[in-house]
């Protein structure tokens, strides 16, 4: 059981279905990001699913109460760690890596599957960092479909402090720009899954919150959970995009509480 | 003539937000008929050098391509971010 301090509260979950991701800077003890940026520096060869036996203590940042509180929250109490992990360590000098969705396509309402990208020293613009683009999560997009773009109005470079650990959704689009820095930059991948439904919240939920009425002065500056859901709209996409964005993350919203009568129902 | 006079075609792939070349653009990518170019996703702050794709054509650009409304089209799905327009600027690149 994880204290529930370290659970997501009503706002991070909706911020959550709205943008596909969430980024915890960890309160890790001191020197441990150094420790094993220092370790991934003096690695010959990538081990692949074995990045874990070659830097064990990375198992202190997978355990570390603040993911697991928002694991828990996003895939309930019983999630799974994923056998696979991969290191993922870009030289300097190295190109970009196009927009891509992991996997083939097939995309639903369930938040059943997340990435987690562990980052052991701080992450600039000239070193490469990931590039997310928020709120495509939801969409059915074949990787060769991306191919045509490059910058997209919203996108977020992940340039983060060391010790950051960012959840995206698996199917969030996502890329890197190229390492223009001397330095290598270090970044591990996890991947996590539900392994049940859920029957009630698994984070710190607020019934009153699902109360509040809609807001249309506030809209995209929403600090509420039923607005953020209504009118969070990261990319400025097309009112049919949106409404069509809204309805499949009220049905996932309704599956994480529980109430898989209202998912069903809401979901066209 | 020789590649150092003949025009050459630089492309613009443009995502609006509509297919009304009004709309906003959502996704912007410049390809220079350069041996050797390539594309990239920006790590720091992108500078958007138009709005909306009319904004390019003001600036010169052809539309040689529109975005294809004809496709299968799902009231209950989304797939790609925008409506994709086509531009070019024939020009000599020195």
């Amino acid at each position: 059981m994880t204290d529930n301090e370290y659970l997501l509260t009503d706002v991070d979950m909706a911020r959550f279905l709205v943008n596909g991701y969430h980024v915890i800077e960890l309160d890790l003890p001191a020197g441990l990001n150094e420790h094993i940026a220092e370790q991934l520096d003096g690695l010959a060869a990538n081990p692949g699913d074995a990045i874990t036996e070659s830097v064990p203590e990375l198992w202190q940042v997978v355990e570390h109460p603040q993911v697991r509180g928002a694991l828990i929250s996003l895939l309930g109490e019983d999630y799974a760690v994923n056998s696979h992990r991969h290191w993922h360590c870009k030289l300097p000098g190295s190109g970009d890596m196009q927009w891509h969705q992991d996997g083939t396509n097939n995309r639903n309402t369930t938040i059943d599957r997340l990435l987690g990208l562990y980052y052991p020293h701080t992450i600039t613009a000239e070193m490469g960092p990931t590039v997310i683009v928020p709120g495509t999560q939801f969409r059915n997009a074949p990787t060769d479909r991306m191919a045509t773009y490059t910058n997209i109005r919203g996108q977020v470079p992940l340039t983060v402090p060391a010790g950051s650990f960012a959840i995206t959704h698996y199917d969030l689009w996502h890329g890197t720009a190229s390492n223009r820095s001397s330095v290598k930059r270090h970044m591990i991948k996890f991947l996590f899954n539900r392994t049940s439904g859920n029957s009630a919240p698994s984070w710190n939920h607020d019934p009153e919150a699902l109360k509040r009425e809609r807001d249309w002065d506030a809209r995209d500056k929403a600090q509420d959970a039923v607005n953020i859901l209504s009118f969070g709209n990261p990319l400025g996409v097309s009112q049919s995009d949106h409404y069509k964005e809204r309805i499949i993350r009220q049905a996932c919203w309704q599956e994480l509480l529980g109430n898989q009568e209202q998912q069903e129902a809401s979901r066209f | 003539m020789d590649a150092q006079t003949q025009p050459r075609q630089r492309l613009l792939y443009l995502h609006a937000r509509t297919p009304s070349v009004f709309s906003e653009i959502l996704g912007y990518t410049l390809i220079e008929p350069v041996k050797g170019f390539r594309v990239e996703i920006s790590g720091g702050e992108f500078e958007w050098p138009y709005t909306t794709v009319h904004d390019a054509v003001v600036d010169g650009w052809q539309i040689v391509q529109f975005p294809h409304l004809q496709s299968p089209f799902s009231d209950t799905d989304l797939d790609v971010v925008g409506y994709e327009f086509v531009l070019q600027k024939m020009e000599v690149i020195p």
